[in-house]
Parts: C-alpha cells; structure tokens; sequence
C-alpha cells in the first residue's frame, strides 16, 4: 500500500498544497487593502459622516478591532464562502461573482480551447511542410507575439463585419434583443443555451460569439504558435526523436513523442495566458456589451467598493491557483521526467 | 530524378564580424523610428493644431483638411488629441522600462546570488523569489485595474504600478542568468582573489547577466503601452480630458458600429505603429544569436 502511495506522490503533493497557497492569497489580500493610503471608511463615506454611521460602516469593512481579530474573522468567515457585502450596493459580493464571472471564465475558456486546437494544427502543419504558403504566413504571423492588443482587433471586426459587411450581428449584448433567452441554469451563458437544445437560440449565440472569442484567439495565438514552434523545433533535432524515425516508428509514434517533450512549456504558458485572457475578456465584454464580470469590476474600481474588490482578488486568484494545478498535472502527465523525485533532466 | 543532387550553391561559412561598417549603419538606421517617436512625445503638445483638451469644432466630424483625422463625439480635434497623447502614453511606458528594468536587475541580482544560501539570508532571498512568483500569478489587467482603485490613477502611480506588475518579468530573467553566471571560472577566481561580494557581484556578475533583461525591454515597452491603453480603454486609466490612446479608443468604439471609424482607428493606429516602432528600435541592439 505504500508503495501504491508513493507513486502517487506526484500529484497528491501538487494537490495538497493548493488550500495553503489560497490561504496565503488570502492574507495578502486581506493586507493588500488594508494599504490603502487614507482611511478606507472616509473614502467610503465621505467626509461628513456622524460618528454611529463611521463605526457602522467601519464594522461592515471588517476594521474593527485589532488587526489580528480583523484577519481571523475575516479568514473565518472566508471558509464559509462569506466574501462580505458589496459597500454600494449591499449585496453579498459572493452571490454577485458568482453570477457574472462564469460568462467571463465562458469567454476566455472558449477562447483558450479554440486556440489551442488552431495552434496545435498549425505547429504539426508546419513540422511536416514548413514551405508551405499556410506554414509561413503562421510563422509570420507567430512573430507579432504580444503586440496586438484584443480591443484592436475587435473593433476592425466590428467595423468591417457589422458596419460594413453586415455579416456578423451587432455588438450589442449575447443574443439578438427581443429573442427568447435560455432558462439560466450554471451562469455559463452558452451552456445554459446548449441545454436548451434549440438551434436558433445556440446559432444566435454562436453569431455573437464569433467576433470576442476570434479577437481574443488573434491575440493569444501569436504567443503560443511561436513558443511552441521554437520547441518543437529543437525536440526534433534531438536523439530521441532521431531513434524513434530510425527504427521506423510510425508517424504517430514520432509525433506523440516529439510532442510530449515539446508541449509542456506551452502548457504553462497556456495557464498563464489564461489569467490574462480573463483580464482581456473584461475589456471586450465591455465592448460587445456581454454585462459579465468586467462592468461589475469597472465600477467596483471607479466607486471605491472595497470588499467587492477583495472578494474579486481572492475568486481570481482561486481560479489563477487551480489553473496553475491543472497545469503542472497535465505537465507531469505529458513528461513523466517533471515529476518530483524523478533524477532525469529534462 | 536519378543520383545524388549535388549542392552547387555552397558557400564558405562568413564569420561574422562585430561592428562591420555595414552592420553598424544599418543599426542606426533602426533607431530612427525609435528616435521620432520620442520627438513626438517630447514636442507634441506644442505642435498640435488645436487645443487637444477644447471643443474646437462640431462632433464627429469626417477628416478633412481643417480637421485632418476629424472630431470625435464632444467635438475635440482627433489629430490635435492623438499627438498630444504620445506624450503621456510615451512617457509613461519609458518610465515603466526603467524602472521594471532598474528594480528587476536589482532584485534578480539580490536573489540570484543569495537564493542557496542557508542562514536567514537564503531563507529571505527565498521569500522573495516566492513572492516575485505570486504577482506574477496574478492576471496583470486585475492586478492593474485593482492597483488603480487603490493608488488613484496619476502619471506617477501609473508608472509605479506598472512596473512592479511588469517587473517579475526581468527579476526572472536575470535570476535565471545570475544562477548560471554564478558558477563561471571567473567568479570563483575573482572571489579567491578577495574581492568583495559585493564587488564581484557588481564588476562580474552584473554585465553578463542582463543581457536577456536588456533585450527584453522592447516587450516591456510594448506591454506596458498596452496595459495602459487597456486601463484606459475600461475607463480607470487618466482621468479626462488628459489625452490618452486607450480612452479614446475606447469613446471612439461606439462609433464604429455605425460607421463613424476615424475617432477610434487613428489613435488605435498610432498605439500599434509606436509599439512596432520602438521594438524595432531594441532590436538594432540585439545580435543575431540572442534572437529566439
């Protein structure tokens, strides 16, 4: 039994590290707002506040008391899932989150998926016919790394798709106004529209969907296509590979194993785009009018809501952290040589 | 085809020479794009056909020759307002260069060096190398729009916030480096002789390990362009009516979906073109074996 336990070590180890590492984004979070230069509750309420109202308002911010006490109430009723209530609008900021930021994670996650397929067809397109006029436009492409901001993109969509070419839907919410909407089930907006199982109410998401999630494909694409080429490059050059094709492995065998070596610094950068693709997903929500996290977020900055704000520091960070995890598994399952204890460099 | 396809184009490997007379001009050709943009952002405002902050004309104007990149919804001259822009966003983004860069090579050092070592100075070094991997973790869009609500958004807090979320990027770079360096011959000859740590650091760790964060710098200006565009466009960047490509791309968006382009693609143009340029001015800097 131990040694089943053992070699499960792995990931179990990876697994159980994550409730330590939110608890240590916790107290950052909980420190980070309390850096705020300037008393909180001034900002808050203004300047003409009679003392009841200042301690009032102090006790809904968590500031009572001594620092310590502050921070175990505070992780103490984040075990609950208790992120507090929103300052402006007194609502509790974790019913809030979780209605919103499941459309945004929607957007990013589709974005992620649709460029990992194209980049992963492109990278095995270009290892076998690197000539190719499809081959070098993408490597042209792939050298823009980083330097085309979404917004951009979206808004030359919008004026040659809509304003001029009139294929593409207005950039004026999810769905055509006026046409039924799908009962909400998971917050997630295109999944509660595939549950409904009617075409004209998924095709019309779908529509909408094209222009954010390409923008957003455009802008990541770049950076992935580019790192993962330059690896595959270089595990194809590697012994390793040469064995395998001179022993007359099948084109299976030699592409899996080129790709299990050359994959996992992808992977991460992947998982740190992902984080980023959140924070891009907020600025073209704002354009397309999808009303998820990124408004809820952009006035919680602009008036100051203190609590909404952490609450939204820990969710993401949360959601940064199991991203992180799911990297490193899949990373470890990839190349079994990243595992922990395992001697063999990579 | 039949036989062996002999190769009748060979030619003998060139060794590259450094400074070549070709090269060199070459180099300084590069740079100019580079050297106009920052003339554009030092004398901008003060060559500016209208006031970039004054209602000049009526809204929404179509460019023409009085108004040669129109106006936009409150009647502000789009040109007046997109050259007067590079100054700040310029600006801002060289200020964040420096300081991300300065601060990484500083801290990448700092860590580099100390990072195995046992005693309170390792386990400090550590600390700090774990806390370089958190703000990392966090998306930089979040941690900026956050930052701002905190700190206020003013030329300064602009650039400090970002530079501390650009510069894991660098400290990382040069920690990397440093631990590498650290091995060479040369260092543990210096250290025999008796230089002091802090010297060798400084005199032979130092020069060969920025390389790669010197290089990264042109990445650094662009996302840091971007970043600010980016918090601009969600409406929390520099408060109106300072002129900055990201919040009138974003009041110019509206537009777009009923045709009326020019207020939002000018400056939009402007952002990207001076991004490009400015990459390729690092890249005059850079030899042909560090490209990756």
């Amino acid at each position: 039994m131990s040694g089943f336990w053992a070699r499960q070590r792995w990931w179990l180890g990876r697994v159980i590290a994550l409730p330590f590492q939110l608890l240590l984004f916790a107290i950052i979070a909980f420190f980070l707002v309390r850096l705020i230069p300037g008393d909180p509750v001034l900002a808050v309420t203004g300047n003409q506040v009679s003392p009841e109202e200042y301690l009032a308002v102090k006790h809904r911010l968590g500031l009572d008391g001594s620092p310590i006490t502050q921070l175990f109430n505070y992780l103490g009723r984040l075990v609950q899932g208790d992120l507090g209530e929103s300052l402006i609008s007194g609502r509790s900021v974790f019913d809030d989150i979780r209605t919103r930021l499941p459309a945004t994670v929607e957007l990013a996650a589709m974005s992620l998926l649709v460029s990992s397929i194209l980049v992963f067809a492109v990278s095995v397109l270009i290892m076998f016919r690197p000539r190719n006029i499809i081959s070098r436009a993408a490597v042209a492409f792939s050298r823009t790394a980083g330097s085309i901001p979404e917004f951009a993109v979206a808004i030359v969509f919008i004026f040659i798709f809509y304003a001029k070419l009139n294929w593409l839907p207005a950039p004026l919410g999810r769905l055509t106004p006026g046409s039924p909407t799908p009962v909400v089930v998971t917050h997630f907006p295109f999944l509660d529209a595939l549950l409904t199982g009617d075409p004209a109410i998924i095709g019309s998401m779908l529509a909408h969907l094209v222009m954010p999630v390409a923008a957003l494909v455009i802008s990541i694409s770049a950076v992935l296509l580019r790192l993962l080429n330059s690896q595959v490059e270089v595990e194809m050059q590697k012994p390793a590979t040469r064995f395998r094709i001179s022993t007359g492995a099948g084109i299976g065998t030699v592409i899996l194993s080129v790709y299990r070596r050359a994959l996992p610094g992808t992977v991460t950068m992947a998982g740190a785009l992902f984080g980023n693709l959140i924070g891009s997903a907020v600025v073209l929500e704002g354009l397309f009018s999808f009303g998820g996290m990124g408004q809820y977020l952009v006035k919680a900055v602009q008036s100051a809501d203190l609590t909404a704000m952490q609450g939204f520091l820990i969710v993401a960070a949360a959601l940064s952290l199991v991203i992180f995890l799911l990297v490193d598994i899949v990373n470890m399952m990839l190349d079994p040589r990243r595992r922990p204890g395992v001697g063999a460099k990579p | 085809m039949t036989g062996i396809a002999v190769p009748t184009d060979v030619q003998e490997p060139q060794v590259p020479r450094r400074g070549s007379s070709k090269r060199s001009g070459r180099r300084w050709l590069l740079l100019t794009p580079a050297l106009a943009v920052l003339a554009l952002a030092i004398v901008g405002p003060w060559i500016t056909p209208y006031d970039p902050r004054k209602v000049v004309a009526r809204p929404l104007l179509p460019p023409s020759g009085d108004h040669w990149f129109g106006t936009d919804d409150n009647g502000l001259d789009v040109f007046s307002q997109v050259i007067a822009a590079a100054r700040y966003d310029v600006l801002i983004a060289l200020g964040v260069v420096f300081f991300a860069t300065v601060g990484g090579i500083a801290v990448g050092l700092a860590i580099g060096m100390n990072e195995s070592q046992g005693g309170p100075v390792g386990w400090f070094a550590r600390l700090m190398s774990r806390s370089v991997d958190f703000i990392q973790a966090i998306p930089s869009m979040l941690f900026g729009l956050i930052a701002v609500a905190f700190f206020g958004a003013s030329t300064l807090s602009l650039v400090i916030i970002l530079a501390v979320i650009l510069s894991p990027y660098q400290i990382r770079l040069v920690r990397t480096e440093v631990l590498q360096v650290r091995g060479e011959a040369y260092v543990d000859a210096a250290r025999l002789a008796g230089t002091s740590e802090f010297r060798l650091t400084l005199r032979h760790v130092l020069p060969n390990a920025v390389r790669p964060a010197m290089y990264y710098m042109s990445v650094i200006f662009g996302v840091s362009i971007m970043l600010l565009a980016a918090l601009g466009f969600l409406g929390v960047g520099l408060p109106p009516p300072t002129p900055e490509w990201g919040s009138m791309v974003s009041r110019g968006a509206s537009g777009v979906s009923s045709g009326r382009w020019w207020p939002a693609a000018f400056p939009l143009v402007f952002l990207m073109t001076t991004v490009a340029m400015v990459a390729l001015g690092f890249s005059a800097f850079q030899r042909r074996d560090d490209k990756r």
